[in-house]
């Protein structure tokens, strides 16, 4: 028996060792003869402009694949994607889908969308969602599917800076529009990749434009303190302020990062409190920013603060009740909690529409925007002069002056250009009332169109 | 004995079946589906070297997404910085896991059972602030993104295995013949003298010590082996994924999924990972995408079943009902249910569980 066994031992020794020399002159052999098919160089965008300086299409379609130009436009229906988180830490954003399909609904229930306007030919709209849980992997396949599978016309509001940047050579290859971005990452802006566009939602940089300008009317000598998420997020804040105070008699006493998976700052605030600093930016998302102005109330600090705008919503804005009060941040979109636009024809049919086709909080500034979101999409398509990818596309690129869009706010216009790659350029700068429960408008609109390139840290927009 | 005949003879037939049904999913599934197998296969991959570690040395952790990134980021690195070839990335990728593996590996031997899963999960919370920190690639984020050239099929490669679709199907015979190549080669070292020192260990650390065995150098070498297949994993995830990212809550669940597949497929069994990787896999896709349309028009269902923030909670569920209903796993319920079958009577008792820890 033991005898047996050894010699069964040294069998199988043997069997390791011929299997694993195998593989070594199997990887081996593979190092040796790869040489990497260098056919492509990717996708290279135009730059709007021939040599000579005629005009030419911001969108080139030379190296698109050839007959997926209509694909998923059949009979009188366009099928539109999206993958957003429905499950998860990020689930909350669900309230965007729950916005976009009601305006959706309403559309087709008007007989749709008619392109181009003026044609008589109208198409419903169907918008297929897919999880991902904010999984930038999960995004990627999502996308892969929605192209493949389901063949979409386009992707509508895909949530997430990474999640669209995983995304990015499949849609620019096969030439899918991925349009309205929800993320206000500066990235939109990299001219190599034409066939993705940010939604609405304020670029981050023009934030602190516009905040720093603020502090100069107000409090020219200010001492700035900042808390930023640590990833990109976060940087295009803390890159930007840096950038603007230079050159003023503004300065930044101490800027501190926090986790992006987490929402739990209250050290990093105390520490930024202790600076007794005049100003306070929150370059935060989500729960992070409630959580800020908690801890800085109850450390007593009493600055003038900035709060991101994508923390604008009534849910997290009442989390912090009292110590939000005062707090400043800009909307693209006029607020669905103030009692004073309730009579605004665009809100009564936002409130009536989203109250008959969801279970969604009108009031919710998500919601509100989903359903904008939704009507900038049917806008962009009426707008287009033929039906297919490409055209959609380029019209997406050249918006001159949508005005009235969902609940845009009522002097804004959004423009899009060969060199203007943003479209939430013009926006409002408001206070937070608590008692009130909303925000107010603080001066006339913010019109920084076609200045968000020029504004964003430059390795952002190349890489 | 002749049901253990008739057992490995099932096994070989079973796994004969498994490999030509395997081996012609991409021919049959679509992109998505095939990409869904390939997925189920690398975390199988990562969850068979968890094993090594968990299954046979009875060291838990619950930080091998941490050696999953390791290996993503590297081939991924190469890949879109360096313009390399996938399977060359593969030498690198594996080694280097190997080593941190070693590295990691001896101050766990220090600490035990469940001071040994907090260290490895510090690992795993520590990854992804080392790549935010260190990788600035796409967009200028910690995410690599690759293009479709970069994840072609080099040229060697005959045209009808990725002919068919978008390259998919090169990435998911790639992760299946490192599957199979690394199913042959646990089966052999867990019947080898190293696999015999694993159990010794696992069972009775001071016992195997007296019978010559070197307790630390095998535990050590169970961390830098299980190390090495999370890497391999990973790497095959930037194939089969087209990126490699970390972020903390998707390295921590990746670490969790792997530890659910070898508890799901037998904890100490050779094929049990590959097979709890696949069920995990299928359990999400149904929760998540299949479940949702079938319920959609049925309204009680629709918010409850069908909605999607109520599918971790499902899975979790079902997680329990499988640990109770097979409590030594797929791979050991088969073998239990099998073995009271043909021993015609039901006074068979049925066998223990491997123990997680010693």
């Amino acid at each position: 028996m033991d005898h047996v066994s050894r010699q069964r031992r040294r069998a199988s020794w043997r069997c390791l060792r011929v299997f694993a020399l195998c593989t070594v002159i199997a990887l081996v052999a593979a190092a040796c003869g790869s040489s990497r098919r260098n056919d492509t160089t990717g996708t290279t965008g135009g730059n709007g402009t021939t040599p000579g300086g005629a005009p030419q299409n911001v969108v080139p379609t030379a190296d698109c694949p050839a007959g997926q130009d209509t694909v998923g436009v059949s009979g009188d229906t366009i099928t539109l994607g999206t993958s957003l988180p429905e499950s998860g830490q990020y689930a909350p954003f669900i309230a965007i889908l729950k916005g976009e399909r009601s305006y959706f609904e309403y559309l087709n229930a008007q007989g749709g969308v008619e392109v181009p306007k003026g044609s008589g030919k109208k198409y419903k709209i169907k918008l297929v969602d897919k999880d991902d849980a904010y999984d930038a992997a999960r995004t990627v396949t999502n996308v892969n599917s929605l192209i493949t599978d389901t063949k979409v016309f386009s992707l509508l509001n895909v949530v997430g800076t990474k999640n669209n940047l995983g995304a990015r050579d499949t849609v620019n290859s096969e030439c899918v529009p991925d349009l309205l971005i929800a993320s206000g990452a500066v990235q939109w802006g990299n001219m190599k990749f034409p066939w993705m566009l940010g939604s609405e939602l304020v670029p981050y940089p023009l934030e602190m434009r516009v905040f720093v300008d603020y502090l100069k009317k107000n409090k020219p000598n200010a001492k700035i303190a900042v808390l930023k998420a640590s990833d990109d997020f976060g940087q295009s804040y803390s890159d930007t302020l840096q950038e603007l105070v230079k050159g003023t008699n503004l300065s930044i006493v101490q800027t501190t990062g926090y986790d992006p998976e987490s929402s739990d700052v209250k050290a990093q605030v105390t520490s930024l409190a202790a600076t007794k600093a005049d100003a306070f930016v929150i370059g935060a998302a989500l729960l992070a920013c409630p959580s800020a102005l908690n801890a800085m109330g109850d450390a007593g600090w009493k600055p003038i603060v900035y709060m991101s705008g994508t923390c604008v919503s009534k849910l997290l804005l009442s989390a912090a009740g009292k110590n939000a009060d005062g707090l400043l941040t800009v909307t693209p979109l006029i607020d669905p909690s103030d009692p004073a636009n309730a009579s605004k024809p665009a809100m009564q049919l936002y409130t009536q529409q989203v109250k008959k086709y969801s279970d969604a909080d009108v009031t919710d500034g998500i919601v509100a925007y989903g359903w904008t979101t939704a009507a900038l999409m049917a806008k962009i398509l009426e707008s287009s002069p033929k039906l297919d990818r490409a055209s959609v596309m380029e019209t997406a690129r050249t918006l001159t002056d949508v005005k009235g869009v969902g609940l845009q706010l009522a002097d804004s216009t959004w423009n899009t250009s060969a060199q203007d790659w943003f479209i939430g350029e013009t926006f409002q700068l408001v206070t937070y009332d608590s008692t009130a429960a909303h925000t107010k408008a603080l001066g006339p609109i913010t019109d920084l169109d076609g200045k968000t390139a020029e504004l964003s840290p430059p390795a952002l927009l190349r890489q | 004995m002749t049901s253990r005949r008739q057992l490995q003879t099932i096994g070989l037939v079973a796994a004969i079946g498994a490999l030509v049904v395997l081996s012609v999913v991409p021919h049959l599934a679509s992109a998505t589906d095939t990409q869904r197998w390939a997925q189920a296969l690398y975390i199988g991959i990562a969850a068979m070297g968890l094993n090594l570690l968990t299954g046979y040395n009875g060291q838990v952790s619950i930080g091998h997404g941490a050696f999953f990134g390791v290996g993503a980021y590297t081939t991924g690195l190469l890949m879109h910085q360096h313009d390399w070839q996938f399977l060359p990335t593969l030498l690198v990728s594996a080694p280097l896991c190997f080593v941190i593996g070693v590295l990691i590996g001896f101050p766990a031997l220090r600490v035990k059972g469940l001071y040994l899963a907090l260290v490895t999960l510090g690992l795993a919370v520590v990854f992804p602030d080392l790549t935010k920190h260190y990788v600035h690639v796409t967009g200028g984020t910690n995410l690599v993104a690759l293009n479709r050239t970069e994840l072609a099929p080099p040229a060697w490669v005959p045209t009808w295995l990725s002919s068919i679709g978008r390259d998919d199907q090169w990435a998911y015979y790639v992760t299946f013949a490192l599957a199979v190549v690394l199913v042959v080669a646990t089966y052999l070292m867990v019947r080898s003298r190293f696999g015999r020192a694993l159990i010794a260990v696992r069972d009775h650390e001071a016992a195997a010590e007296t019978v010559g065995i070197n307790a630390a150098r095998v535990k050590v070498m169970a961390f830098a082996l299980s190390a090495l297949y999370a890497g391999v994993a990973g790497s095959c995830a930037v194939l089969v994924d087209h990126l490699a990212n970390a972020d903390k809550v998707q390295t921590f669940q990746l670490s969790i999924k792997f530890l659910v597949a070898v508890v799901i497929g037998g904890t100490a069994t050779v094929i049990g990972p590959l097979v709890g990787a696949g069920v995990v896999v299928s359990l999400q896709w149904i929760i998540s995408d299949v479940l949702p349309k079938r319920v959609s028009s049925i309204g009680v269902l629709e918010r409850t079943l069908g909605n999607p923030a109520a599918s971790p909670a499902i899975f979790g569920i079902l997680l329990i009902l499988f640990v109770f209903v097979l409590p030594d796993g797929i791979v050991g319920g088969v073998r239990r249910f099998w073995g009271r079958l043909t021993s015609g009577r039901s006074g068979a008792p049925p066998t223990a569980p491997a123990p997680l820890t010693t």
